[in-house]
């Protein structure tokens, strides 16, 4: 009995739903913690004056909405200027750049220091910092914010790891020119995007898969060359290298020569990407799944590292996948429409309509809320937008067990926090690295599962220590490359209550617990500097447990 | 609907109850009900060093007694004049020297042509292989440390139960079962200019967390706040290493002191963690001096101070070195070696079987290669890792630590005296 007990208080504990009913004001706040990276100062009242679901659905056609702010912002990062070619130009150039200096000098730590400290090593390492910081900076100034939200939770959903080797280059263009326009399309579409995508491709290591025994045709003409062309010291005296520099190159072609089949892209396609962990494929599925994709790979980043399908690595076999039979003599054409079928399988909306419900609603999201959504990308044919709509429209997203529970990740919790002061970053990499600090590194997910959505992976206790950090760094204004602006919160005053009327109604929505209003005014009691006492009422605010929440 | 039923029994200051059934929030919760008083003082610690980047095993232990060896490294081979010899056949490099008088009082191992039993060669996969636990598999979401740490939940009573030293938590780390990552003791709290504003700070946020966090967010706050108490009493600036031990400058020897402090505190650390890098030598790494050489100094220095530091307290501590594999036996083009297979791992500590260098040694002949090229992998490094937790830690379930795989005794190498 003392068990039930024990297990209603602590469940109570973990909801602890608001019972009142939601005001316009309540909802506004509830869509833009959701649906919007939380609001800025002054965004409640607009969004309840425009009405929640008319904002909504201007959330879901992003394109009429204005975005010049963020645009003036964007050109202050050259690195969008720059094309695929050019990332790769310049990874090449940091390698090789790497490798002189370590030939030149590998004796001491300093030299492998320094071999990471070369103008091209240190252009590359800005870039990507750049890159990180984009993520952040969008998140923050966006009014297209729920296109951010969804990059966000594609980019995961579709991960790659930007410190895996080409993907340093490659991660870039994955995000602006495949993620970010298929956003808020058809599913199909960016399916069949990130699965021809260079920096998936690489990470999945499908580039690698060949029909076994496929040679490439270099390869071969190099075998043809050593059986009957020139003999062994003619090579040595032709070869500029010197034999063992020779030998070794052509052991490392040998070693980087493809050697059969990699499932690993095959088998993240259907347990993350589409059908899911229980969608009902076999291992003889994922094999046949590979063997379709085999020869999708990529260019040599000399060439530009683009998308290209190699005939010679292909299988023309014929296959079945979840029991449908692809006949043989198919070539690229067979990868596609396995993509369609993928994309169309009930499986695959069931698995992706639970993952949006999962962010969007609750970490364990209602059956209704996913059955409207799936219900909702029959009818649309798997337009994104329609199945949004759906969980948008549904009462799981209302429904007060599920407001203000969901834990901000670490990104949210920046931004959100960002946000809540009106603050501006700028192009310096500050922010993303508080993100990283705070346990979200960004396109540094290691796993292709993406970063998780549920609590238990981001609360704790190092990981809270450094969020109450970080809010009372912004709050007081010192986090280098972040212009806060808490006029916009409150006057300074050392009138607590006024000083937590204001952060409640602005930031909270007045939804603030009277527990943490006790507190905050405790702790400003005997302040009496009026900017002393502001910034230590927002630094607690937004380091507290309230705000952890959306 | 059915409930399940729960049970929560208390006896010896312990609360269990069915892991798996329960939402993580109410296990956490559990933990914090029932923690302990007392901290027994001499409980078992593993400590694990990833040299990431894949070490080369060959010349971290030299077989300088296999003429193979010098023939296939005409330039970066450790001449014989230069190992510390071990059993004549294997020796350490030169760098290693300050670990030969553990060798020698038989607290040090080392284990040879252990490694994955998958082929990669890519480090992206290798680590995760490594630190996850499941070779082959990557959809595997927490790390073994972490499973290991749900599924024994004897020491469950300290925010320093597992510890990782570094920004964040790593992947062997990552999982259910909360663990701590220090990026450096000093700094492990709320940050203030002085210590009084950073007092009010910490008792205004305990204040905030305690009334108003629900779920995860209150145990793990609770968890949060009692650690930093446990750092201010153990006052981290003050520490000074005992009997001399003089640990190398740079993040490893930060680590390691920072370690060495936390076990002495007697917090309650079953594991640490750290990171050591730079091991990816494809170019001039050197013989007897040179790149490795120099990161292998960092690493015997490091443990020699970190056994010296410790003293007396080793005889529990088990540190463990692991790598995601060896390079290859060959050097290449560029004075370096590439990536391989099987390396060498070093287990040094109290209950180590030392004096020994462990594992079945497959050799150089080109014929017992993996692939042709490489020192083949003779012990799954999950027997290896398996070992350590059963017979120094005391687990009792291995099956859940190493899903798909059962560990079996008979594959042990004996790296843990019993």
């Amino acid at each position: 009995m003392i068990s039930y007990l024990l297990l209603a208080v602590l469940l109570q504990g973990a909801g602890a739903p608001s019972p009142r009913a939601l005001t316009p004001r309540d909802s506004a706040y509830h869509v833009l913690n959701r649906l919007a990276y939380g609001p800025r100062p002054g965004d409640l009242d607009s969004v309840a004056r425009l009405g929640v679901m008319r904002w909504i659905d201007l959330q879901l056609d992003p394109r009429h909405i204005d975005n010049p702010f963020l645009a003036e912002r964007e050109r202050q990062f050259p690195f969008l200027g720059l094309s695929r070619d050019d990332l790769a130009r310049l990874y090449l150039q940091a390698q090789r750049a790497r490798q002189e200096r370590l030939r030149a000098d590998s004796m001491s730590r300093a030299a492998t220091d320094a071999a990471d400290q070369t103008p091209e090593a240190l252009r590359a390492r800005r870039i990507a910092g750049q890159f990180q910081e984009l993520a952040v900076v969008r998140a923050v100034l966006s009014q297209r914010q729920l296109e951010e939200v969804m990059v966000d939770f594609w980019t995961n959903h579709f991960n790659v790891f930007f410190g895996k080797g080409a993907d340093r280059f490659l991660t870039p263009s994955y995000i602006e020119a495949t993620i970010r326009p298929n956003a808020l399309g058809k599913f199909a579409d960016l399916l069949i995007a990130t699965a021809q995508s260079p920096a998936m491709l690489f990470y999945l290591d499908n580039a690698e898969s060949v029909a076994p025994g496929s040679v490439p045709p270099q390869l071969a003409r190099l075998q043809a060359r050593t059986q009957f062309g020139l003999s062994p010291r003619r090579r040595i005296f032709l070869d500029p290298m010197g034999p063992m520099r020779a030998d070794s190159l052509r052991q490392r072609a040998l070693l980087r020569m493809p050697k059969g089949l990699n499932e690993n892209y095959a088998r993240e396609l259907m347990e993350l990407h589409t059908l899911g962990v229980d969608g009902g494929y076999t291992q003889q599925d994922v094999i046949n799944v590979a063997r379709i994709f085999t020869g999708w790979s990529l260019e040599r980043p000399q060439q530009g590292a683009g998308f290209v399908f190699n005939d010679w690595a292909h299988d023309y076999g014929a296959k079945t996948v979840v029991g449908v039979t692809f006949p043989a003599g198919h070539g690229m054409d067979e990868g596609l429409r396995l993509l369609k079928l993928l994309a169309s399988e009930h499986a695959t909306m069931h698995h992706v309509s639970k993952q949006l419900c999962a962010r969007f609603v609750a970490d364990d999201p209602p059956d209704g809320c996913v059955d409207d959504a799936v219900a909702a990308w029959h009818r649309s044919g798997g337009d994104i937008r329609e199945v949004l709509r759906a969980i948008f429209h549904g009462p799981d997203f209302w429904a007060p067990q599920n407001v203000d529970t969901k834990l901000k990740t670490p990104l949210e919790f920046v931004v959100s926090a960002v946000r809540a002061v009106g603050a501006d970053p700028d192009t310096t990499p500050r922010l993303a690295q508080v993100v990283a600090r705070l346990g979200e590194p960004l396109y540094q997910h290691v796993a292709p599962d993406g970063y998780p959505e549920r609590e238990e992976d981001w609360v704790n206790s190092g990981a809270l220590l450094a969020r109450m950090n970080a809010a009372v760094a912004l709050a007081s204004g010192q986090l280098s490359g972040v212009t806060v602006n808490l006029d916009a919160v409150a006057p300074a005053t050392a009138d607590a209550d006024q000083l937590i009327g204001a952060i409640d109604d602005k930031i909270f929505a007045g939804r603030l617990s009277p527990h943490t209003k006790q507190v905050i005014r405790d702790q400003v009691a005997d302040v009496r500097d009026p900017e002393q006492a502001r910034t230590l009422a927002i630094g607690l605010a937004l380091g507290g447990p309230d705000f952890q929440r959306q | 609907m059915t409930i399940n039923r729960r049970v929560f029994v208390k006896s010896g200051g312990l609360a269990l109850f069915s892991l798996g059934l329960d939402p993580l929030f109410l296990a956490r919760a559990a933990y914090a009900a029932g923690r302990p008083s007392v901290r027994p003082s001499d409980r078992p610690t593993l400590v694990c060093l990833f040299q990431r980047g894949a070490v080369d095993g060959l010349n971290m232990i030299v077989p300088h007694g296999d003429g193979l060896y010098y023939r296939e490294r005409p330039r970066i081979a450790v001449p014989a004049k230069d190992v510390v010899d071990l059993d004549g056949y294997f020796g350490l490099h030169p760098s290693l020297a300050a670990l030969k008088p553990l060798w020698d009082n038989k607290s040090l191992a080392a284990v040879h042509a252990v490694g994955s039993p998958d082929a990669t060669r890519s480090h992206f996969d290798a680590q995760d292989y490594m630190e996850s636990g499941t070779p082959g598999v990557k959809a595997t979401a927490d790390g073994w440390l972490n499973r290991y740490c749900q599924h024994d939940r004897e020491h469950e009573n300290t925010p320093f139960r597992a510890v990782a030293f570094g920004p964040q938590l790593p992947r062997i780390l990552a999982g259910s079962a909360p663990s701590l990552a220090i990026d450096d003791l000093q700094a492990f709290g709320l940050r203030a200019p002085q210590e009084a504003a950073r007092d009010r700070l910490t008792r205004a946020f305990e204040a905030l967390y305690e009334g108003s966090a629900t779920g995860l967010l209150a145990s793990s706050s609770q968890e949060g706040f009692e650690a930093m108490q446990m750092l201010k009493q153990m006052n981290p600036s003050q520490y000074q290493p005992a009997n001399g031990a003089a640990y190398p400058r740079g993040r490893l020897g930060r680590s390691l002191l920072q370690i060495a402090q936390l076990i002495k505190a007697d917090v309650g650390v079953q594991i640490a963690f750290a990171d050591v890098t730079g091991w990816d030598t494809h170019v001039n790494q050197g013989a007897s001096e040179g790149q490795l050489a120099a990161r292998l100094k960092e690493l015997g220095d490091g443990l020699a101070a970190l056994a010296q530091d410790l003293g007396e307290k080793m005889r529990d501590v088990v540190v463990l070195t692991m790598s995601e594999f060896g390079r290859t036996i060959r050097e290449n083009g560029n004075s370096g070696t590439d990536h391989g297979h099987a390396t060498a791992m070093l287990a040094l500590g109290g209950p180590v079987n030392g004096g020994k260098v462990l594992g079945a040694w497959p050799g150089l002949d080109p014929e017992k290669r993996f692939e042709g090229r490489d020192v083949a992998v003779t012990t799954d490094f999950r027997d290896l890792f398996a070992e350590i937790l059963a017979r120094h830690l005391g687990a009792a379930d291995l099956a859940p630590v190493f899903p798909g795989y059962a560990p079996d005794a008979a594959k042990f190498v004996g790296v843990i005296r019993t």
